[in-house]
C-alpha cells in the first residue's frame, strides 16, 4: 500500500518530535574524547609520611616521562577543613615532595591551589593542616581558588544542567593540571579521589561555603562536567593514611599505605577504587568518565611498581554505597 | 593597648539618614589605641589596595573587584569618612544588578548572591544609596532557601534525612535556588534589621527574621557553635567553625541568654584564644565584643599576628581593621550594643 501524502507528513513529523525527544538520552553528552588508548599508573608503598617521601616519589615519576620544563604546574591537594582527629587532607609532606619534583623536572612555576568547600577561612585551614610553614619555607606560592579572579567558562559536558561556571583563571591558566586527592570513602559521591577533588577548584566566593549548586546539579554529574572541562593531567593520590566510613570529614582513618600515581585520572580513580575493595564500574562518574575521560580497565592501563592488591576488609562506606563492593 | 569612647552623639537628624538607620545613637569616635603601628600598617594597605573604579578584589594580585572585599574595605575605610569610602560605595551602587540583588563580583551574572545583605550594610547612612539599598533589602524578602518550597521541605522531611535539620526552618542561601546555610542566613538577618522601614511590602521582615533566627538555632552543632550548616550528617557531629560561629552570634547578639548562644559563645571565647588566622579572630573579636565579653587579650593577640598587612587576602584587612575599631564596627554591622 502506498501512503498517502497527509499519512507521511504526519508520519515524519511523529518521527522527527521523536527523535528529538529521545536525542538527548542517545547523544553523548561529552564534547570530547579524551582518552588515551592506554593509561599508566604506579603504585608506590610507604608506611608513614617521612623524608623518603621526596626520593620515593622522584625516582617514580620519571617513569612517566612527563613533558612539564618550561610549564607551569598547579598542585591541587584535597584540603577541606582541619581536624587534628581525622586524615581528612592531603598530607603536606606528599604537596612539597611533588612541589619539589616538578620544579627539579624543570616546571617553569609550581603553585598550590585549593578552595577549600567546608571552610571559609583557607588561611586557618593551612595553617592548622601545617601547610603555611611548610609552603613558605619552600617559597611555594599559594592561591585560594575560592577568591581566584574568575572567567566564565563553558562547560565541555553537559551531564548536569548548568551551560557554563565561573572558574578560577589560576586553574585555566595552568598548563599542567595535577589532582592530589586523598583517598577517601564519601557520604555522598561513595568515593573522594582525583575527580572528585576537581570540585574543590569551583570557587566559594560565587557559589558558596560548600558549594551547595552542584549538591542540587548531581555530585556526580558536576565531577564529569568538571572534569571535562578542566583537564587533569597527572595525579598524585595521597593513600599513606586514608580515610573510611562517613567521610570526607567525619570517617575512620585507614591506614593503606599506598601513593597512587597516574597519567590519567580514571585509571587512577580506578586503581584507588580497587585498593579500596569496591568495583570501579559500580561508581557512576567513573563509568561514565571512562567514555570519554580516561581508562577504566585494567586491559588498558600499564600498571608499574606495585599490583593491585585488593584488601582483606574493604573500606567502609555509608549504607548507600554498599553496592559499591566488589565481589 | 586600650580603647576610648570618646563621645556619643544622636544620629544625624536629617530624614535621609534617619530613613536609612535604625539604632538611636551612633558612636561618633570610638578610637582603639591599639598597636597603632601594626594598625595604621594594615590600613595603609587596604587603602593601596582600592581599585581605581572603587572596589577592592579579594586577592592582592587581582583587579576582578568582589563585592564581598569592597562591602568589608567600604566599612573599614568607612568609619571615618574618606574619599576612599565615598568612592566605593558609588562603585557598589553602579555594579547592583537591576533585580534588586549584588553580583559576587565585578562583570558576574545578574541573578545575585549572598552578598546583597553586606552591600546592603555598607550602603547604611548613605542618602544618596537609599533606592539601591531598598531594592536590595526587597530582593533579600523575595530571596529564601530552597527549603521554603513546600516540596523540598516535604522531601526533606521525607526521604532525605542524612543531615539533620529542621526543613520548617529555613533562612537564605548563598545563591538563589539552594539550600539555607549559616552564614548568608546571618548576613541577611543584620542586613534586614538595619531596613528602614516596614511600608512598601516589607511588613514581613520581622518574620524573615525570626525564622531566620529559628533556622539559626537549629542547625547550631551539638556543644555550641556553627559550621556552615551541617551541624549532624548520618549521625556523626561534624564542628563548628569560629568565623561561621561569629557572624551567627552577630546575627544573634539580642539572644544572648538562649541557652544555644552561651554554649556558642563559651566555645568561641575558648576557642579564640588559639586562633592564628587573622579572619577567624577578627570575626571572634566582633561576635564576642557584641555580646559583652572581654576581648582586649584577642585584640592584642591579632595584632601581635606576623605579616598582617601582608595578607594576600582584602577580606582579612578590612577585618582586622574592623576588629581593632569594633565599637564603630558593630554598630556599622547594625549590632545594637
Amino acid at each position: 500500500m502506498i501512503p498517502s501524502r497527509r499519512s507521511f507528513l504526519v508520519g515524519s513529523a511523529a518521527l522527527a518530535a521523536g527523535a528529538s525527544v529521545s536525542a538527548p538520552f542517545f547523544l553523548p553528552k561529552y564534547h570530547s574524547d579524551r582518552r588515551a588508548k592506554r593509561s599508566r599508573v604506579a603504585i608506590l608503598h610507604l608506611d608513614q609520611y617521612s623524608q623518603r617521601i621526596d626520593e620515593v616519589l622522584a625516582s617514580a615519576l620519571r617513569l612517566f616521562r612527563m613533558a612539564v620544563q618550561g610549564k607551569s604546574v598547579v598542585l591541587k591537594p584535597n584540603l577541606v577543613d582541619y581536624s587534628p582527629r581525622n586524615a581528612i587532607n592531603t598530607h603536606p609532606t606528599l604537596v612539597l615532595a611533588a612541589a619539589e619534583s616538578f620544579r627539579r623536572m624543570g616546571a617553569k612555576c609550581v603553585i598550590v591551589a585549593e578552595g577549600p568547600g567546608h571552610q571559609r577561612d583557607t588561611q586557618l585551614v593551612l595553617s592548622e593542616s601545617g601547610y603555611q610553614e611548610s609552603l613558605r619555607a619552600d617559597a611555594i606560592p599559594f592561591v585560594d581558588l575560592n577568591r581566584d579572579e574568575l572567567v566564565r567558562t563553558q562547560l565541555r559536558a553537559s551531564y548536569m544542567r548548568m551551560k557554563s561556571l565561573w572558574l578560577p583563571r589560576t586553574v585555566l591558566e595552568a598548563d599542567f593540571m595535577v589532582s592530589m586527592p586523598k583517598i577517601k570513602s564519601h557520604h555522598w559521591a561513595g568515593v573522594t579521589l582525583s575527580m572528585k577533588n576537581m570540585l574543590g577548584t569551583v570557587p566559594g566566593s560565587r557559589y558558596g561555603w560548600p558549594k551547595n549548586i552542584l549538591h542540587w546539579n548531581g555530585i556526580q554529574e558536576s565531577i564529569l562536567d568538571v572534569c571535562a572541562t578542566i583537564p587533569v593531567h597527572f595525579v598524585i593520590a595521597d593513600g599513606i593514611m586514608a580515610m573510611e566510613g562517613n567521610g570526607p570529614l567525619n570517617g575512620k582513618a585507614r591506614p593503606l599505605g599506598k601513593i597512587v600515581l597516574a597519567d590519567d585520572p580514571v585509571a587512577a580513580d580506578a586503581t584507588c577504587a580497587r585498593l579500596m575493595g569496591f568495583e570501579p564500574e559500580r561508581i557512576v562518574h567513573l563509568r561514565e568518565g571512562a567514555k570519554f575521560l580516561g581508562n577504566i580497565s585494567p586491559a588498558l592501563i600499564d600498571q608499574v611498581g606495585e599490583a593491585v592488591t585488593l584488601p582483606t576488609t574493604p573500606f567502609d562506606v555509608v549504607p548507600e554505597f554498599r553496592h559499591l563492593y566488589a565481589g | 593597648m586600650h580603647r576610648e569612647l570618646l563621645a556619643f552623639r544622636p544620629a544625624s537628624p536629617s530624614w535621609a539618614i534617619s530613613l536609612l538607620t535604625v539604632e538611636p545613637f551612633r558612636i561618633k569616635s570610638a578610637a582603639v589605641k591599639s598597636d597603632g603601628v601594626v594598625l595604621t600598617g594594615v590600613m595603609a594597605e587596604l587603602r593601596r589596595r582600592q581599585l581605581p573604579a572603587g572596589g577592592w578584589a579579594a586577592l592582592r594580585a587581582s583587579v576582578q573587584a568582589s563585592v564581598e572585599s569592597t562591602s568589608l574595605a567600604a566599612l573599614a575605610v568607612g568609619l571615618d569618612d574618606s574619599d576612599e569610602a565615598r568612592l566605593a560605595q558609588e562603585f557598589l551602587v553602579r555594579v547592583q544588578n537591576p533585580n534588586g540583588s549584588w553580583p559576587a563580583f565585578s562583570g558576574d551574572d545578574r541573578d545575585g548572591a549572598w552578598v546583597t545583605s553586606l552591600a546592603s550594610i555598607a550602603l547604611r547612612d548613605i542618602g544618596m544609596a537609599i533606592p539601591a539599598r531598598l531594592s536590595g533589602i526587597h530582593w533579600l524578602m523575595k530571596c529564601e532557601g530552597k527549603e521554603g518550597n513546600w516540596f523540598w521541605r516535604w522531601k526533606f522531611l521525607t526521604t532525605d534525612r542524612r543531615v539533620r535539620f529542621d526543613p520548617d526552618k529555613f533562612g537564605w542561601p548563598w545563591i538563589p535556588d539552594t539550600s539555607s546555610w549559616v552564614v548568608p542566613t546571618a548576613l541577611a538577618i543584620l542586613a534586614l534589621r538595619q531596613a528602614p522601614c516596614s511600608c512598601g511590602g516589607l511588613g514581613d521582615i520581622p518574620f524573615r527574621i525570626n525564622l531566620g533566627i529559628e533556622m539559626l538555632m537549629d542547625r547550631a552543632c551539638r556543644g555550641g557553635g556553627w559550621n556552615a550548616g551541617n551541624g549532624v550528617v548520618y549521625g556523626s557531629t561534624l564542628a563548628p567553625h569560629p568565623d561561621d560561629t561569629a557572624i551567627a552570634l552577630l546575627a544573634l547578639n539580642n539572644r544572648t541568654e538562649h541557652p544555644v548562644v552561651q554554649a556558642s559563645l563559651k566555645w568561641l571565647e575558648r576557642t579564640a584564644q588559639t586562633l592564628t588566622a587573622p579572619w577567624s579572630l577578627a570575626w571572634a573579636i566582633l561576635a564576642l565584643a557584641a555580646h559583652g565579653r572581654a576581648v582586649a587579650a584577642l585584640l592584642t593577640s591579632l595584632m601581635d599576628l606576623p605579616h598582617l598587612s601582608g595578607r594576600d587576602d582584602t577580606c582579612t584587612l578590612a577585618l582586622v581593621c574592623l576588629a581593632a575599631d569594633y565599637p564603630r564596627s558593630l554598630v556599622a554591622l547594625g549590632v545594637n550594643l
